[in-house]
C-alpha cells in the first residue's frame, strides 16, 4: 500500500469526526477581493501586502494552488458534460485533490495525475481553464494569511485572500473572530464585506464538513472563470 | 543533654575496652595457631601430646581471662539511652567537631520552625475557613462530613481515593472526558479534553495538581513512542497562554485540607475555556488583541477577558 | 553518492513512467508451507509481512475500444491506511529477449471515498475477491504469495469461500521504462524456486 500517511487529508472532514484527520489546519476562508478602482491586481496585492506588515504579520515564502479541469468523454445523454477538477495545494505538496463540483471528492498522492493522463481518452483536459492563484504567504500570531494573485491562461483575474485560524477545529465557533481580524486589514482597502460571505454566511460556513479549503477555492475559480464572459469587467 | 555528658565521662572506660577487644582477638589468634601448627618435635610420642594439651589450655585460659576483662569494662561505659527524643539524629550531638559543623543545632532549629510551622498553619486555615472569600469555601458545608476521610497527610492518599475524587468531577462535567493514567508509580496524569477546543494534561502529585499543560484539540498530546508528552508546549501562541494562565489558576486554588475541592475549583475554571473562541472580552467588547483572543478567565466570575485587560 | 535502491526512491512527483515487470506462477496448498520456508531463507532478512485485501475491479466503458480498468485495494488487516488504486497497462509479452511480462503501471494512494468517487467517474464495478498471503522482499524483488477468496455477498468480505486448492505467487519488480535487466534477476531467482512453483510469463489475454 502507498504512503500517504504523511500527508493531510483535508478532505470530507466532519466536525463529529476531527481526530480522523491529522492535518494542522484549522479554520479557513477564502474570498475574493474586487480590486479598487482605478488601481492594477499588482498594486491592490502590494496594499494588502503593505497592510499586513504594518499589523506585524511575518511573510513566511510563498503558496500556489492550482485547479485543472477535466470534461468526460462519451455519451451524456443530452446533459452538459461533467466536469472533473484536479487541485493542488502547496500545503499538501505530495497530495492532490480531485472532486466534482457538489459531488464527493477524493485527496490521492501525486501519482494520480499521472492516471489521467492515462485517462485522457474518457476525461479530456481543458487546457485553457486552467486557473491559480499565487503569491505570499504571512503569519500573524496564530493566523495564516495566504494574498495571491489568480490566474487564468496567464491573464490575471483577481486577487483571493485566504484566511486561516489554525487552533480552532469547528469553524463556526471562531467565525466573529476571523471576521474581525479580517476587517482589520481589509476593512478599509474594501468598504463592503466581500460579497462571498455577507450573501452566504449559513451555506458557506455552518456546515463545517462540507467547506473545506480547496472547496472554497473551487467555488472562487469558478467564479472567476465565469467573469470571463462579462465584457467590461474592472478586474484587469 | 544530661545523659549525653554522662557518656562524655566513660570515653576512659572507652578507650580501655576497645584495648580489652584487641586483647580477646589476639588470644584467640594464637588458640587458632597452635592447632593449625600441631604437635611439636619430641623425642616421644607421650611427650608431645603433653606439651600439645599444655599449650591448648594456656592459651583458653588466656582468652577466658580477655573476655572477662572485656565484660567488666563493657559495664562501665554504660549504654547510650534509648529513648533520645531526635532519635539517632540525637546522636549527631556526640560529634566531637561539633564547633566546625553545627549540624546538631541547625537540626534543632529546624525541627522548632516546622513545629511552629505547621502550628501557625493549622491556625491560619481554622480562620481562613471561617472567611467564605473563596468559591471553594462555599463547599465547605457539604464536604465537612467526609473531612475524616481525608488524612491529614493528603499527600499520601490511597490511589483508589484519587480515582474516586477524579471521576465524581468527570461525572459533574459532561462536555469534558478525562482520563486517568500512572505512567510512573502512583502519581496520576490526567488528560482533559474539552469539547473540541483544547486538550490539558494534569500532572498529579496524589490529588495535588503539580503541572499543567494546555495544547489545541487537534494537536499531539502523545509523544512518537506512546506515552504522554507531557513537556513540550503547544505549537500556537493562544494556548501557550492559557497554560500560563492554568500554571497561575494552580497557584491561586489552595486548600490544604480539602485537596479534592481544589481539583473541582480548578476543572471548574478550565472548563470556562469551552467558549474560548467564541466570547468577546468583557471588558474591551473585542476578540482580538495582538492577534490573541481573550484568554485570561477570572477566577471567581469566570469571565473572560484579554490578559492586557484584566488589570 | 550512489543511486539509492529502487525501494526507496520515491515513487511520488508522477511524471516517472514506471513499468511492472511480472513472473506468475501457483502452488498447491500442500506445498504452500514449503514454498513458504525457501522464500524466507531466499529473501531479505525480515519478518514475512501477512496481509489480507479486498480487491474491487472497476470498468470505465467508453464509445470504442477496451474499456478502461482500474483495482482499487484496501487492507482488511489495517483500515486507517489509504486505499490502493491502481492502473495496469496492456502487457508486452512478444518481445522473447524479455524474460517477464511487462506493462505500465501507476500507483496511487487515496483517501476512503474512492469506491464513491469512481462510481461517480462512471466507473462501475466488474468483480472483487480478497487476497490473504504474505509478501517477501528481496532488493527490489518483490514475491506475493497470496490466496484468493470470492465474495459470495457483494461487498461483505466476512462472507467468502476460497477460489481453487491453491495459491498465486508473484514474482514482480517495479523500475523506470527501459530497465530490462532487471527480467534478467528475476529468471535467476524464479530458477531457485524450481521445482517447488514453477513461475512464468502469463499472457493474460490467452486466459480470457
Amino acid at each position: 500500500m502507498g504512503d500517504l500517511n504523511s500527508i493531510s487529508l483535508d478532505c470530507g472532514r466532519k466536525p463529529e469526526h476531527p481526530e480522523e484527520t491529522h492535518s494542522d489546519v484549522g479554520r479557513t476562508c477564502e474570498l475574493h477581493v474586487p480590486v479598487a478602482e482605478g488601481k492594477s491586481v499588482q498594486q491592490t496585492v502590494d496594499l494588502l501586502h503593505k497592510k499586513l506588515e504594518q499589523l506585524s504579520a511575518v511573510k513566511q515564502g510563498s503558496f500556489f494552488v492550482d485547479c485543472e479541469t477535466y470534461h468526460a468523454a462519451g455519451p451524456t445523454s443530452g446533459q452538459p458534460p461533467k466536469l472533473l477538477y484536479v487541485m493542488h495545494n502547496s500545503e499538501m505538496p505530495l497530495s492532490c485533490m480531485a472532486m466534482f463540483e457538489g459531488g464527493p471528492c477524493l485527496t490521492a498522492d501525486a501519482n494520480f495525475d499521472v492516471l489521467m493522463v492515462k485517462l485522457k481518452s474518457h476525461f479530456q483536459n481543458a487546457k485553457g481553464h486552467k486557473v491559480e492563484s499565487r503569491g505570499a504567504r504571512y503569519q500573524y500570531c496564530d493566523f495564516l494569511v495566504k494574498v495571491g494573485t489568480i490566474t487564468m491562461s496567464s491573464s490575471a483575474r483577481g486577487i483571493s485572500v485566504e484566511v486561516e485560524y489554525c487552533p480552532c477545529v469547528v469553524p463556526g465557533d471562531c467565525w466573529n473572530l476571523m471576521k474581525e481580524f479580517m476587517q482589520s486589514f481589509l476593512g478599509s482597502n474594501v468598504p463592503e464585506l466581500p460579497s462571498v460571505f455577507t450573501a452566504k454566511p449559513e451555506g458557506l460556513y455552518a456546515p463545517a464538513d462540507s467547506t473545506d479549503t480547496m472547496t472554497q477555492y473551487l467555488e472562487l475559480f469558478s467564479k472567476v472563470r465565469k467573469q470571463q464572459v462579462v465584457p467590461g469587467s474592472t478586474v484587469r | 543533654m544530661a545523659d549525653v555528658m554522662n557518656v562524655g565521662v566513660n570515653l576512659e572506660a572507652f578507650s580501655q575496652a576497645i584495648s580489652a577487644i584487641q586483647a580477646l582477638r589476639s588470644s584467640v589468634t594464637r588458640v587458632f595457631d597452635s592447632l593449625k601448627d600441631g604437635m611439636k618435635n619430641k623425642e616421644t610420642l607421650e611427650g608431645r601430646e603433653k606439651n600439645f594439651i599444655s599449650e591448648f589450655q594456656e592459651n583458653l585460659q588466656a582468652v577466658n581471662r580477655d573476655l572477662n576483662e572485656l565484660e567488666r569494662l563493657s559495664n562501665l561505659v554504660g549504654r547510650p539511652s534509648e529513648s533520645h527524643p531526635l532519635h539517632n539524629s540525637g546522636l549527631l550531638s556526640l560529634d566531637p567537631v561539633q564547633d566546625k559543623t553545627p549540624l546538631y543545632s541547625q537540626l534543632l532549629q529546624a525541627y522548632k520552625w516546622s513545629n511552629k510551622l505547621q502550628y501557625h498553619a493549622g491556625l491560619a486555615s481554622s480562620l481562613l475557613n471561617q472567611q467564605s472569600l473563596k468559591r471553594s469555601a462555599n463547599q465547605m458545608g457539604a464536604s465537612a462530613k467526609r473531612r475524616p476521610k481525608v488524612q491529614p497527610s493528603a499527600l499520601a492518599l490511597p490511589p483508589q481515593y484519587v480515582d474516586d475524587v477524579i471521576s465524581r468531577i468527570c461525572r459533574m462535567f459532561p462536555d469534558m472526558t478525562i482520563e486517568l493514567s500512572r505512567p510512573n508509580g502512583t502519581s496520576a496524569v490526567l488528560l482533559v479534553t474539552l469539547g473540541k477546543v483544547l486538550k490539558a494534561i494534569l500532572v498529579m502529585r496524589s490529588l495535588f495538581i503539580d503541572r499543567t499543560i494546555v495544547r489545541g484539540f487537534n494537536e499531539n498530546v502523545y509523544s512518537e513512542d506512546g506515552k504522554l508528552d507531557i513537556w513540550s508546549k503547544s505549537n500556537y501562541q493562544v494556548f501557550q497562554k492559557v497554560t500560563d494562565h492554568a500554571t497561575t489558576a494552580l497557584l491561586h486554588y489552595q486548600l490544604p485540607q480539602m485537596p479534592d475541592v481544589v481539583v473541582r475549583s480548578f476543572m471548574t475554571w478550565l472548563r470556562s475555556y469551552i467558549k474560548l473562541f467564541q466570547t468577546p472580552c468583557q471588558r474591551c467588547g473585542k476578540f482580538l488583541q495582538d492577534g490573541l483572543p481573550p484568554t485570561w478567565r477570572d477566577f471567581r466570575t469566570l469571565e473572560a477577558s484579554h490578559d492586557t485587560c484584566r488589570q | 553518492m550512489e543511486a539509492p535502491p529502487v525501494t526507496v526512491m520515491p515513487v511520488t512527483g508522477g511524471t516517472v513512467n514506471m513499468m511492472e515487470y511480472l513472473l506468475q506462477g501457483s502452488v498447491l496448498d500442500q506445498a504452500l508451507d514449503s514454498l513458504l520456508h525457501r522464500l524466507r531463507g531466499l529473501c531479505d532478512n525480515m519478518e514475512p509481512e501477512s496481509f489480507a485485501d479486498h480487491e474491487m475491479v472497476y470498468l470505465l466503458k467508453g464509445q470504442q475500444g477496451n474499456p478502461f480498468l482500474l483495482r482499487a485495494r484496501r487492507s482488511l488487516a489495517h483500515l486507517a491506511t489509504p486505499w490502493h488504486l491502481r492502473y495496469l497497462g496492456q502487457p508486452e509479452v512478444g518481445d522473447k529477449s524479455r524474460h517477464a511480462l511487462v506493462r505500465n503501471c501507476v500507483d496511487v494512494a487515496t483517501s476512503h471515498s474512492l469506491p464513491e468517487f469512481l462510481n461517480e467517474m462512471s466507473f462501475r464495478m466488474d468483480h472483487e475477491f480478497v487476497a490473504k498471503g504474505h509478501i517477501f522482499r528481496k532488493g527490489s524483488l518483490k514475491v506475493v504469495v497470496s490466496k484468493l477468496f470470492r465474495v459470495l455477498v457483494q461487498g461483505n468480505t466476512e462472507n467468502t469461500e476460497p477460489l481453487s486448492l491453491s495459491s498465486l505467487v508473484e514474482l514482480s519488480v517495479l523500475a523506470p521504462a527501459g530497465q530490462d535487466t532487471v527480467s534478467e534477476d528475476m529468471r535467476a531467482f524464479a530458477e531457485q524456486l524450481k521445482p517447488l512453483v514453477h513461475l512464468e510469463k502469463i499472457d493474460p489475454k490467452r486466459h480470457m
